[in-house]
């Protein structure tokens, strides 16, 4: 509750902010301030400490699972405001309302924490996803920002009207928004489990929380937003946002489509969409020139392998999709946060870039290696603890073995900017560079090293 | 025969009527005025169903707001018989067919759903449908997801000022 209400709040403060604060440089600060008092006042949620008690009468639900991925979220989203924020202030002149649009962002993304109920659902991905198609377009004077923008307020406004039809089949399957249902008593239940409304309705929601984390094939929209969008908003479009929508649909998988397994085989059509995410994400990251649109296409094959959380919803899973949004956000605000350096986004761009900023060139190499999975980083046991999950539910081994052959796949193109960096001559020109983002930098890939080597640093939050 | 159902019938046939001449009119511009005679008599069948809020919110949205869109695009196409593309017979027939099944789906519930027969309507003694009420369900047990949903409109808002302001 503390932080969906703090971060309205926050957001009121950056707007009244946009004319009362005068130099633009504060805006960031202020911001990084009021995310650290989000953090703080959401860790003293977890443990009792309400500055806000009414009753919602059953809106909400405040798990120690949705506490920790607001933390998550929450101190991603720190990360990000203090390594990349001050790139925020390069487009146009309106610096504090994109930041008051982060906050709604912030907002959006704890209710889907949160949620128990389908309004809220709806709500809460509205509320995160409509600021998104102010910051996709905020670049003004970019034709592909426009042009990302209107596509992705379109594509976005088509799965939300696929979604509203899907809450309003299942309320008529089921007699309720919320999301625990007792079955008893509605007559025509399919299979004696759920009604077929039910069924129809949690298909359309599924389509459309598949669109909002962008798992093939309703992928279409991400590559071109993403490449289309400012780089600094393509980051935390593709890291917290894309996590919170994870956490939504998991929820989701977790109530409801476990209670109607019997009626439908949700397995098999997760199957479909993690195997068609793999192929799709992972073979066009390959034949990308672009770094840029390299990351798009694997934030897409990423998306696949944390699908595998909602493949197999056990409590493996649930760990697993924790540390994996936490690994996969780090490491993907670290490699924006050097992009966004970058004079040109091409493979040709980085070449040399060791020898003219070797620590640049270092920790990106840490993001990278995180992102591919390999051992002593984040994103191994991540990788790890979804397939495990998976190994755990007993079925469907080969899926294991699809998704360490396209995990391989994936070492190709992220060793490609790595090998460019360190073993090709070049000039890779960057902007200037601060001392204070070099330490920020050196943060992040020592966060990433220190969950890669004992991940309880973030999984025991869950128990105690 | 009370004034209710007096006023019942004359909502009715006014309703039935002005519908029936939304599609024969020939003008398009006549077709949209008539609609808003058939909004304005549902309006008032909902005030005899004791649904002021009903009534009021369609007025205002339907007859206002949407009536005003429909006007402006008729407008803006400027429709007139030269213009207008040939309709083919099989997209005709589709079209009876589907507004007939409609109907069907619509009589048989009527007619099959024996808890909604024969009180379909509460003439003069029904409270579900006032203020009252609304805002009971509306600020307790729905108080969240309102509150909430102002944050929604905040963020379209500022949205749209950022997007809309010169640079």
């Amino acid at each position: 509750m503390n932080a969906i209400i703090l971060s309205a709040i926050w957001a009121v403060i950056m707007m009244l902010g946009s004319f009362m604060v005068k130099r633009k440089g504060n805006f960031r600060h202020i911001a990084a301030f009021g995310l650290l008092v989000l953090f703080v006042a959401n860790i003293a949620d977890t443990y009792g400490y309400s500055l806000f008690n009414f009753n919602n009468h059953g809106f909400l639900q405040f798990t120690r699972f949705g506490y920790l991925f607001n933390s998550i979220a929450i101190f991603s989203s720190l990360i990000y405001v203090l390594i990349t924020g001050k790139e925020i202030s390069r487009y146009g002149n309106h610096t504090a309302e994109y930041f008051a649009l982060i906050f709604f962002v912030m907002c959006g993304v704890s209710m889907l924490a949160f949620y128990n109920n389908l309004l809220t659902l709806f709500l809460g991905i509205e509320i995160m996803t409509i600021p998104l198609y102010i910051l996709t377009g905020s670049d003004k004077r970019n034709m592909k920002s426009n042009e990302a923008a209107l596509k992705y307020f379109l594509m976005g406004s088509f799965s939300t009207g696929i979604m509203l039809m899907g809450i309003v089949f299942s309320y008529g399957g089921t007699g309720t928004f919320s999301l625990d249902v007792s079955r008893a008593g509605i007559p025509n239940l399919y299979n004696h489990v759920a009604s077929f409304l039910e069924i129809v309705g949690l298909l359309l929601l599924l389509v459309s929380l598949a669109f909002k984390v962008s798992a093939a094939p309703f992928h279409f929209w991400t590559p071109d937003v993403y490449d289309g969008a400012p780089s600094v908003f393509t980051s935390f479009m593709a890291t917290i946002v894309k996590a919170a929508g994870f956490i939504a649909f998991i929820k989701l998988c977790l109530v409801r489509m476990t209670a109607t397994s019997a009626a439908i085989d949700w397995k098999m059509i997760f199957a479909i969409i993690i195997i068609a995410t793999l192929l799709v994400g992972n073979i066009t990251a390959v034949f990308q020139q672009s770094v840029k649109r390299m990351l798009a296409y694997s934030s897409i094959a990423q998306a696949g392998f944390m699908l595998f959380s909602l493949f197999s919803v056990n409590d493996f899973a649930k760990e697993g999709i924790l540390l994996y949004s936490a690994a996969y956000s780090l490491a993907t605000i670290g490699i924006f946060a050097v992009l966004v350096k970058m004079k040109d986004y091409t493979f040709e761009g980085y070449n040399g870039l060791a020898k003219k900023q070797p620590l640049l060139a270092a920790t990106n190499t840490v993001f990278l290696l995180s992102l591919a999975g390999i051992p002593l980083t984040a994103g191994f046991f991540a990788k790890y603890y979804m397939l495990a999950a998976v190994v755990k539910t007993g079925s469907y081994l080969w899926l294991v073995i699809v998704a360490v052959l396209f995990a391989a796949v994936s070492v190709y193109y992220y060793f490609r900017v790595i090998q460019a960096m360190y073993f090709k001559d070049g000039n890779a020109e960057t902007e200037a560079i601060t001392p204070s983002f070099k330490a920020g930098l050196l943060l992040v890939a020592a966060l990433i090293i220190l969950i890669g080597v004992y991940p309880g640093i973030i999984l025991n939050w869950l128990y105690f | 025969m009370s004034t209710s159902e007096i006023l019942f019938w004359f909502l009715s046939v006014l309703a039935l009527f002005s519908a029936v001449m939304v599609l024969v009119s020939k003008n398009p511009v006549h077709s949209v005025l008539w609609l808003i005679v058939v909004f304005f008599s549902i309006s008032g069948h909902y005030l005899l169903l004791n649904a002021q809020f009903l009534a009021i919110v369609n007025i205002i949205v339907y007859a206002g707001a949407i009536m005003v869109l429909f006007l402006f695009v008729i407008m803006l196409m400027n429709l007139n018989r030269e213009s207008e593309p040939q309709k083919n017979v099989w997209m005709k027939l589709f079209g009876v067919i589907s507004g007939g099944l409609l109907l069907t789906i619509f009589v048989s519930a009527f007619r099959s759903s024996a808890d909604i027969f024969d009180k379909t309507a509460q003439l003069n003694d029904g409270d579900v449908g006032l203020i009252k009420n609304l805002g009971k369900v509306l600020f307790d047990q729905y108080a969240f997801p309102f509150e909430i949903s102002s944050v929604l409109f905040l963020s379209a808002m500022v949205g749209a000022v950022v997007i809309g302001k010169k640079e």
